[in-house]
């Protein structure tokens, strides 16, 4: 069992969330086993999509949580992260940043910083956090994988906010305990000396450099109308009484004699 | 199954093609929508919104083509009807989901307002070029159903059709229309709730400890659950087992994939349709679908009234090919004329399909040519006169 996953699974299990009710769309794969211990409905989708994927889960079935769990660093499916943000899709972003791909290694992702890329990267990283608090994310935080109760605990928290959470963590690679090689262990000992926990900081001061600590915690939380609340109050506004509220009841017409 | 009555606007009403393809997807029970606004299909989403206001379905405008059918996927698999509706350009990004929607055997429905390409081409510019990309445009082996209507009223039948093909063999399906048609209007009947027949979502009804999610029935089709009921069920878009685990060996590629044709191709006869005109007798068979049809049917007249011995086959479903009933029309027709608003795509199968036995001339044509069958009357005419077997395609010159 990955730390993440066991992460997670605190996480959810302190929300007071029944795992039924979760769903689970990544575009990175996990052990079965894995997600059979979360107890939770999974999708494994396109690399990129799972963000997309997960805004039709919601909006057709609302009482569903739904947690996109993106790894390929924001390039594929980047623009559906900052609309997601935008729109205040409710949904809990997590967004493993592994400095460098695992299942492709020594390739270097736009978040990788010059120090810890197999082969070093002239450009400059995203600040994740940042990123998704411009783009009207409800709630921020960073965490590294070591950071486990504190990443619990955020998971908890952007489980029970309503609108789009994202959270980055700092993990080389998901199953890093099944094969640490050099860089993993490398990573985990930087994360030990070069992480600093400062909460409620600015997000655009959270940018990951070679010449300083890593800034981690919770950053923003904020509270904004979700998708689903302007899209009911727009046509509530326009179309009065001809319109009614959307509830997200699912519509299966009726079958045969009933 | 039968839609709710306060759904339907039963009776006969005026209705542009776009209106046609809405109620029809209401009618079949559709209550999602996620598109991204493309000419000539906008109209189609914002009527949709119109009708979606006392339903209980929703729509949202999603930041891409990609996303909107990742979305719309999403959506079928809580239990929900779900559809997207594009042109060319936006097809052209979905094929990354429909591949993803044929490997997770979802349900959903695309409309295809096609539009001359390739590129931008002319956004309101009808044409029939999506033809072989909605078939073959993502990666991999698979097969989808392809529907094509050509009237109005076809519209909103073939849209339930659309659904209903979708749910019961679990496969992502296309209506082809163009941008000439979604804005042709014309009289639409509308049927009363209990004539119109839905096909059921096939959900699994056993033990839920029991339940795999990619076992297959007899009919090579595997069964759905809801999701949030505590099936924790795992699916994923790589090559998977019964459980929907990843599974990476040729044996399981074997297992998953070759279904996925199969669930198609072994029901091909079931799936195709196809209406003829006069083809008992005929030594020259058209061929046309879509807007091409009344253009086709027109000069089939003209070419009986001139004594030339003429049918008309049009196809309703262009996926699957109606491969079985082409051949054996070849075998006793002189030759086919091939009506289509491109430069040569479905012709290619017919001809496939009557090598050896009758010659197949291609007629293009453009928007012009929707209403005026000059080109294929003369194309027929000068079937008629050919008297040798010629190999290939052979492509009607207009004078």
């Amino acid at each position: 069992m990955s730390t993440f996953i066991e992460t997670l699974a605190n996480g959810i299990k302190e929300s007071g969330i029944n795992p039924q009710k979760i769903s689970i769309t990544s575009d990175i794969p996990f052990r079965p086993e894995d997600i059979k211990y979360l107890g939770v409905d999974y999708f494994h989708t396109n690399r990129g999509r799972a963000v997309a994927f997960g805004t039709g889960l919601k909006l057709t079935n609302p009482s569903l949580k739904v947690i996109p769990i993106i790894g390929d660093l924001i390039t594929l499916g980047g623009n559906h992260l900052v609309h997601a943000g935008r729109r205040n899709m409710e949904l809990t972003v997590i967004c493993i940043n592994s400095f460098i791909y695992r299942e492709i290694a020594h390739k270097s992702a736009p978040e990788t910083t010059t120090k810890f890329s197999a082969y070093s990267t002239f450009e400059e990283p995203f600040n994740i956090p940042h990123l998704a608090n411009s783009c009207g994310a409800v709630y921020t935080a960073r965490w590294t994988a070591l950071h486990t109760d504190e990443l619990a605990k955020s998971i908890t928290e952007a489980l029970q906010k309503n609108g789009l959470s994202v959270i980055e963590v700092l993990a080389p690679g998901l199953n890093y305990y099944q094969g640490i090689d050099k860089i993993e262990s490398s990573l985990l000992n930087f994360y030990y000396e070069n992480s600093e926990i400062k909460e409620g900081i600015e997000p655009r001061e959270t940018e990951i450099r070679n010449d300083q600590k890593i800034i981690i915690g919770r950053f923003t939380t904020l509270e904004r109308p979700t998708y689903l609340d302007t899209y009911n109050a727009q046509l509530t506004r326009v179309l009065g009484d001809k319109f009614i509220p959307y509830s997200g009841a699912v519509a299966e017409p009726k079958k045969e004699g009933e | 199954m039968k839609p709710p009555k306060d759904s339907l606007k039963t009776g006969t009403h005026q209705l542009s093609g776009s209106q046609a393809c809405v109620e029809g997807a209401i009618s079949a029970g559709c209550r999602f929508l996620g598109m991204y606004p493309i000419e000539p299909a906008i109209e189609i989403s914002n009527y949709f919104l119109e009708r979606a206001k006392t339903l209980d379905a929703v729509y949202v405008q999603m930041e891409d083509e990609i996303s909107a059918l990742a979305a719309v996927l999403g959506a079928s698999w809580t239990g929900r009807r779900s559809m997207t509706v594009t042109s060319g350009p936006g097809l052209s990004l979905m094929m990354e989901h429909m591949g993803l929607g044929v490997m997770l055997e979802t349900p959903c429905v695309i409309v295809d307002v096609q539009r001359v390409g390739p590129g931008h081409g002319i956004p309101t510019a009808p044409a029939q070029g999506d033809i072989f990309q909605s078939r073959w445009g993502s990666h991999g082996d698979y097969e989808i159903i392809g529907l094509a209507p050509s009237t109005v009223q076809e519209i909103f039948d073939f849209m339930i059709k659309a659904f209903n093909f979708s749910e019961h063999y679990r496969v992502p399906v296309v209506v082809l229309t163009d941008g000439y048609l979604v804005n042709l209007k014309s009289d639409v009947t509308i049927p009363r709730a209990e004539d119109i027949k839905l096909e059921p979502r096939r959900y699994y009804d056993g033990p839920q400890e029991k339940y795999l999610p990619f076992k297959r029935d007899e009919d090579l089709i595997p069964r759905l659950v809801d999701i949030g009921a505590g099936y924790k069920f795992h699916v994923t878009g790589l090559t998977h087992d019964e459980r929907g685990y990843p599974i990476m060996n040729e044996e399981c590629q074997e297992f998953n994939v070759h279904p996925l044709v199969r669930k198609i191709r072994n029901y091909a006869e079931k799936i195709v349709r196809f209406q003829e005109l006069a083809t008992e007798d005929a030594e020259i068979i058209v061929i046309a679908y879509g807007s091409s049809f009344s253009a086709a049917k027109q000069a089939q007249q003209k070419a009986r009234e001139q004594g030339i011995k003429t049918g008309l086959l049009k196809l309703d479903t262009i996926w699957p090919f109606a491969e079985n009933r082409v051949r054996e029309l070849s075998r006793k027709a002189k030759a086919f004329v091939a009506v289509e608003m491109n430069y040569g795509q479905l012709v290619y199968e017919i001809q496939r399909c009557s090598q050896g036995n009758a010659n197949t001339i291609f007629v293009t044509h453009g928007e012009k040519g929707v209403e005026n069958s000059d080109d294929i009357l003369n194309a027929i005419i000068q079937a008629s006169r050919e008297n040798s077997k010629k190999e290939g395609i052979i492509e009607y010159a207009p004078k």
